[in-house]
């Protein structure tokens, strides 16, 4: 074990305990903390970030007929300034997710195995890297963003085969009982893909001026696509599994099986046979994606709502209940197959 | 007696989220029974029950607290709440009470020339082994099988009303009504925050500051 693990390890463990033991013991500090000036400052780069996305998802301005010219025989550095930024934007919702459900359900494990307070150290600082890049208006690559984000990618395929020994060594092995109820196999998965997306923005961001992005030897657009259409299928599983063990009791628990795999069905004709109109849908529906991400955090705060004791008895609910940070997962796909897709667009009208 | 779970009460929840308005209701109900009240027996049968209560769960006077089983009996009777079945040998609860109480106490006079209450605990044993064992003949008895009313009756009775009683809830680590705040942490070997610690041995100081924050 290297010297900077134990330090880390230490690090984190102490921020955390300290925070929660802060909000336990002196609740009323934590809440003066909250009204002090420092957090209005957090706010305003929150906001700087927000319109900053904001920026992204604006319709492109009219070009000359020159311009449009050029664009059709090179790809302007704008589009693949706002692909990078957007796919870093896609990175940080997915690190969140990540980090506040890791967070939550390894709480509930007791950080039994000290490798679980990895996703929490690695998605916090994938987090961090996606929230400068998503403000960082320089067109380069960073190199801190780019190994946070190869850290991410290693971490996220380390804990799937963690997940997957640790529903092996139950009783009973691979059975449905152990998919349900023991370490979820999907989950650190949603860390791996916000990894291969940051990785992607840098190297999207990386391209020379009027040069075509590329990655791994295929247009960027195409392998976005692919890597977004495989992670949509990966959380469309995940949701599936854990919603059919609650019985699809209610009828929205369907929208994230149903709407999310037509997304990536569309997104992947797009990258297989661009066209006008497929584009059009896959973007359309890429949208909706993004929007039951946000509203299923909605629909499980309702759930947690509606087991005994409701919000009062969050300390039960809110680790039994639906988990609350999952759905921005599909968010976050949504967001990177959006960027995928502008990529695609610009690179099939040269 | 080891203390396995130090510094332990399962009353230290009553105000936070693991309990709701019904279940303080019906722990304070609980709590509330007064140990020489009797409303079902008579004062002959009374002194009987608590003669033999504390022969089947003798409770230490050093610890803190006894759970009136004598008195808890008197109300389950009282009440007349039975538990959803019988063995149909027996007579209905409150008849079986009446007579066993009685034979055993009549078997007392008969065997030893004193009442049941009377009796030092050593021979209050040996009567009750014969109980259970149907080695009684008095006529008292008449076509109450002793045997089975032991068993099923006074043993059952008796005991149960014992570990329903939040003393000994906090005796062996039990977390007590789960409601409406559950369990998050299923695995063997796992606790959540709300529920007793158990004590290691020579680690009985972990357990005990653990246990002060049960709540």
């Amino acid at each position: 074990m290297s010297r900077a693990e134990p330090a880390l390890d230490l690090v984190t463990t102490a921020t955390l305990v300290a925070t929660a033991a802060a909000m336990l013991v002196r609740p009323r500090h934590v809440a003066a903390v909250a009204r002090s000036p420092l957090l209005p400052a957090a706010g305003r780069q929150a906001k700087a970030a927000a319109r900053g996305l904001a920026r992204q998802f604006a319709p492109p301005a009219p070009q000359t007929r020159l311009g449009r010219l050029i664009s059709s025989l090179w790809p302007s550095p704008a589009v693949t300034q706002t692909a990078g930024r957007r796919l870093n934007a896609s990175a940080a919702l997915l690190s969140f997710s990540v980090l506040a459900d890791s967070a939550v359900q390894h709480y509930r494990g007791s950080f039994e195995n000290r490798a679980m307070y990895t996703p929490l150290a690695v998605g916090a600082l994938t987090l961090g890297a996606s929230l400068f890049g998503m403000t960082d208006r320089r067109a380069a690559r960073h190199f801190l963003r780019d190994t946070i984000y190869a850290v991410a990618a290693v971490s996220g395929l380390t804990g799937l085969g963690f997940h997957a020994y640790n529903i092996l060594k139950r009783p009973g092995g691979l059975s449905w009982l152990n998919l349900f109820y023991a370490a979820p196999i999907g989950a650190p998965m949603a860390l791996a893909l916000a990894g291969f997306l940051g990785r992607g923005a840098e190297q999207v961001r990386d391209t020379p001026p009027f040069r075509r992005p590329g990655l791994l030897r295929m247009p960027a657009g195409r392998t976005l696509a692919a890597v977004t259409a495989a992670g949509l299928a990966g959380t469309v599983g995940e949701a599936g599994l854990l919603h059919f063990r609650g019985a699809y009791h209610d009828p929205f628990m369907a929208a994230p099986v149903t709407i999310p795999p037509i997304a990536a069905g569309l997104l992947s004709a797009a990258a297989v046979c661009p066209g006008r109109a497929i584009n059009h849908l896959a973007r359309w529906w890429l949208r909706l994606t993004a929007l039951i991400g946000f509203a299923g955090v909605g629909f499980h705060a309702y759930g947690i709502a509606r087991n005994m004791g409701g919000w009062r008895n969050w300390s039960q609910n809110v680790l039994n209940g639906p988990p609350l940070p999952a759905p921005p997962s599909f968010t976050g796909l949504a967001l990177a197959g959006l960027a995928a897709l502008s990529l695609i667009e610009e690179e099939s009208d040269g | 007696m080891v203390d396995r779970y130090p510094g332990y009460d399962v009353l230290a929840k009553r105000n936070t989220v693991s309990w709701n308005d019904k279940t303080r209701a019906v722990i304070d109900q609980r709590m509330a029974i007064d140990p020489d009240r009797h409303k079902f027996f008579g004062d002959r049968e009374w002194r009987t029950l608590c003669a033999i209560c504390a022969r089947i769960v003798p409770q230490s006077p050093l610890r803190a607290g006894t759970a009136p089983l004598a008195a808890m009996v008197d109300e389950k009777m009282h009440s007349n709440s039975g538990d959803g079945y019988r063995d149909a040998r027996l007579p209905p609860m409150r008849e079986a009470w009446r007579r066993g109480l009685a034979a055993v106490d009549t078997e007392a006079k008969a065997r030893y020339g004193r009442r049941f209450h009377d009796l030092t605990p050593v021979l209050q044993d040996d009567l009750l082994r014969l109980v259970q064992n149907g080695d009684v003949h008095d006529k008292a008895w008449h076509d109450l099988p002793a045997k089975l009313f032991f068993q099923k009756r006074l043993l059952h009775d008796i005991v149960s009303a014992y570990y329903a009683h939040p003393r000994s809830w906090n005796e062996i680590g039990f977390g007590g009504p789960a409601s409406p705040r559950g369990y998050v942490r299923m695995n063997f070997d796992r606790r959540d925050p709300w529920e007793a610690a158990e004590a290691k041995p020579g680690r009985e100081q972990e357990a005990r500051a653990e246990n002060a924050h049960v709540g």
